[in-house]
């Protein structure tokens, strides 16, 4: 088997057991790496209904058979759990220099079982295995935490942290990469908190097993240099992602005050160009030539590595325009762990509650400084930061008053830094994404507007989302690659096939990617009938407040427009038509035959019913 | 009549400003507009007239606002 260690490593951390587990090509080819691997092994050794913070939880790290090798852009790893914040499955990617020493140790997969007696961290240098003390970090955030951990073991070693927010076990709580990165929005880092792991190191010196070496070698330096070269020519990195920030503003889908308003005139001060010009350093992941992370100073003085997620969510979704205290605010969650979209969607929620009288409080739209304070009490689980560290949905469930329509988030994922009041395109690909409401597995929005009527709900738009789920979702999920090579730059996904083969000797073609994205897509919803007997399609909605007339601009390019619930569901039965999935959202036995997931159905219709 | 156009992204280094009004005749298209501030016509674009997409043949109006983006496709 090449491309492919073949390799699964074990650690439980209460017994202190290491176990190193083989797989077999079956399960390679079958689940592919990354998300893929992620979802199988949780599908299969999480018992439904066990506690997303406690010692039965597993932490899993996953890679795909091209990482880590050098080619476009191939730096990601996927870290996965049940969620404290949604119940559910939850994964995310990010890049790090453990994709590469992960497998250079001779592994594919890490799982991490139990919970330590004390504060703990994982080394991995080649066969070597090591379970040390974290204490002397434990109570740090990330940044000191990656300091102490590369004087030990250079800059070049694979570090995995989380900060104090995930010690504290905040649901949002994010697990941390070199300088700016972090994966796992759902909690990841909450349950690496709650299994007392700080981080995980890797050092390996093992080649890659491929098929083609040498081959591969060529192709990849050419590649990612032939990648450069059209981020230069298109100058897409002079901005980077916040190039978008304008154009949403443009065409009102930008998230101002809790998503309340979607555009606004003092938007051009955080948008691309500012960033731009307050640029003092750019960071990117490993095997990347078109690096994305623009840095400034922050407030105090310090550098903070901004994307348009960030600057969306904690500048205008709370209606603060100075971008060094957006800076600030986004260098705080990075440095104590937490999800910079849910930290704003969660603040922004808090401070709309405090407008509308539903609790009671300090907080206001645009008060930079209290946001920094909320986020320190929320990093420590104190007074309202207690309840903040649990996202906009649990917080409105004890408000009441209806306030849960205005937490914006889908399945308890607070929904990425684009305004859909009025994309029903966009609200669809956050209703149906598997992890909640990110933009990561269907940004169809530009589509959307651009090559459709915006105010339809036709079959178009639900073939768009499934279409960018299994390009975005699925393949780069389970090879473990970054998309932005072919989504901005449009580099071809016919290069994806051929690094694939070249690498592990097989002779695959696009086809196959998309059924195993789809067989990846129907486990995940199996793994939520599982947790969710009772499920209904409403668990595909966008927030509520998408739907209130209330809601609609007063005024710009969508004045009075507000999405329609009658026709937002008969796009979703489109979606659900095209998957082959029931009514409820769940994948119908045909479907279940088709993928090859007999064995897994067996297993949820002890818990729900299949149609 | 007078319009604003508004570049955004990387399009701005490309023709030199970001953000200006322009002095254009009655009727004149969005692509004549376009063809005037210089954007290139093979760059691939969204377009939008008052943050609705608009089809480059279209006339403006006095006051309109023309904003021209790359096809950004994710975040």
């Amino acid at each position: 088997m090449y491309g492919w260690t073949g390799n699964i490593l074990r650690i439980n951390l209460t017994t202190g057991a290491v176990k190193k587990e083989t797989y077999t090509e079956e399960f390679a080819q079958k689940w592919v790496g990354g998300r893929g691997f992620a979802i199988k092994i949780l599908y299969d050794e999480l018992a439904p209904g066990i506690d997303p913070l406690g010692p039965d939880n597993k932490f899993v790290v996953a890679v795909g058979p091209i990482a880590g090798i050098p080619a476009p852009n191939t730096g990601k790893t996927v870290v996965a759990a049940k969620s404290p914040l949604t119940g559910g499955y939850a994964d995310g990617n990010l890049g790090t220099r453990i994709t590469e020493h992960l497998r250079r140790c001779g592994y594919d997969v890490l799982i991490v079982e139990g919970r330590a007696a004390a504060p703990s961290y994982i080394v991995l240098e080649d066969d070597k295995v090591s379970i040390l003390p974290a204490g002397e970090v434990w109570g740090q955030g990330t940044y000191v935490t990656h300091d102490w951990l590369y004087q030990k073991y250079g800059r070049a070693a694979g570090v995995l942290s989380i900060g104090q927010a995930g010690e504290t076990m905040s649901a949002y709580a994010v697990v941390r990469s070199l300088e700016g990165r972090a994966g796992g929005r759902p909690g990841m880092g909450a349950v690496m908190g709650s299994k007392n792991l700080k981080a995980i190191v890797a050092k390996g010196t093992k080649p890659i097993p491929q098929a083609d070496p040498q081959a591969m070698k060529a192709l990849g330096a050419g590649d990612l240099k032939k990648v450069g070269d059209m981020d230069k020519k298109s100058g897409w990195s002079r901005q980077s992602t916040n190039g978008v920030l304008a154009w949403c503003n443009e065409v009102a889908a930008l998230p101002v005050r809790n998503m309340r308003r979607s555009h606004h005139p003092d938007a051009w001060k955080v948008d691309g160009e500012r960033l731009n010009n307050a640029r003092v350093a750019t960071y990117g992941c490993p095997n990347c030539t078109m690096r994305c992370g623009i840095t400034i100073h922050d407030r105090e003085g310090r550098e903070s590595e901004l994307d348009y997620e960030n600057i969306g969510m904690l500048g205008p979704n709370l209606e603060i325009f100075d971008l060094d205290q957006v800076g600030s605010l986004n260098y705080m969650c990075d440095d104590f762990g937490f999800d910079t979209i849910s930290a704003g969607g969660t603040l922004a929620f808090y401070a709309d509650a405090i407008d509308r009288g539903h609790t009671t409080g300090d907080f206001k739209f645009g008060d930079a400084e209290r946001a920094k304070e909320l986020l320190r009490l929320a990093a420590r689980r104190e007074g309202v930061g207690d309840l903040i560290a649990q996202g906009s949905l649990r917080m409105a469930r004890l408000y009441g008053h209806g306030s849960e329509s205005y937490s914006m988030q889908a399945k308890g994922l607070e929904v990425a830094a684009y305004n859909c009041k009025f994309c029903p395109g966009m609200a669809l690909a956050f209703g149906t994404a598997p992890i909640g409401g990110t933009h990561k597995e269907a940004w169809v929005i530009t589509y959307e507007l651009n090559q459709t009527r915006r105010e339809s709900y036709g079959p178009e738009k639900a073939a768009k989302v499934i279409e960018l789920q299994r390009i975005r979702g699925g393949l780069f999920e389970f090879l473990t690659a970054c998309r932005f090579p072919w989504v901005e730059l449009g580099w071809g996904l016919e290069n994806y096939p051929i690094y694939f083969n070249k690498i592990t000797g097989l002779d695959w073609t696009l086809d196959d990617f998309w059924r195993t994205s789809d067989r990846i897509y129907a486990l995940i919803k199996l793994f939520w009938l599982r947790e969710m007997p009772d499920i209904t399609r409403r668990f595909d909605d966008p927030p509520g407040a998408w739907f209130d007339p209330a809601n609609a601009d007063t005024e710009g390019p969508i004045a009075g427009k507000i999405l329609e619930r009658d026709k937002y569901d008969s796009l979703l039965q489109h979606f659900y038509d095209m998957r082959q999935w029931d009514r409820r959202g769940i994948p119908t036995r045909t479907l279940i035959g088709t993928l090859g997931l007999e064995a897994e159905a067996a297993g949820a219709e002890k818990y729900g019913r299949l149609e | 009549m007078t319009v604003r156009v508004k570049l955004i992204g990387p399009l701005m280094y490309e023709t030199g400003f970001s953000e200006k009004d322009v002095e254009v005749p009655a009727a004149t298209t969005v692509e004549a507009l376009l063809d005037l501030v210089s954007v290139p016509r093979q760059r691939p674009k969204i377009v939008t007239r008052n943050g609705r997409a608009v089809a480059p043949e279209e006339p403006l109006a006095d006051g309109d606002k023309i904003a021209v983006s790359p096809i950004y496709s994710g975040g």
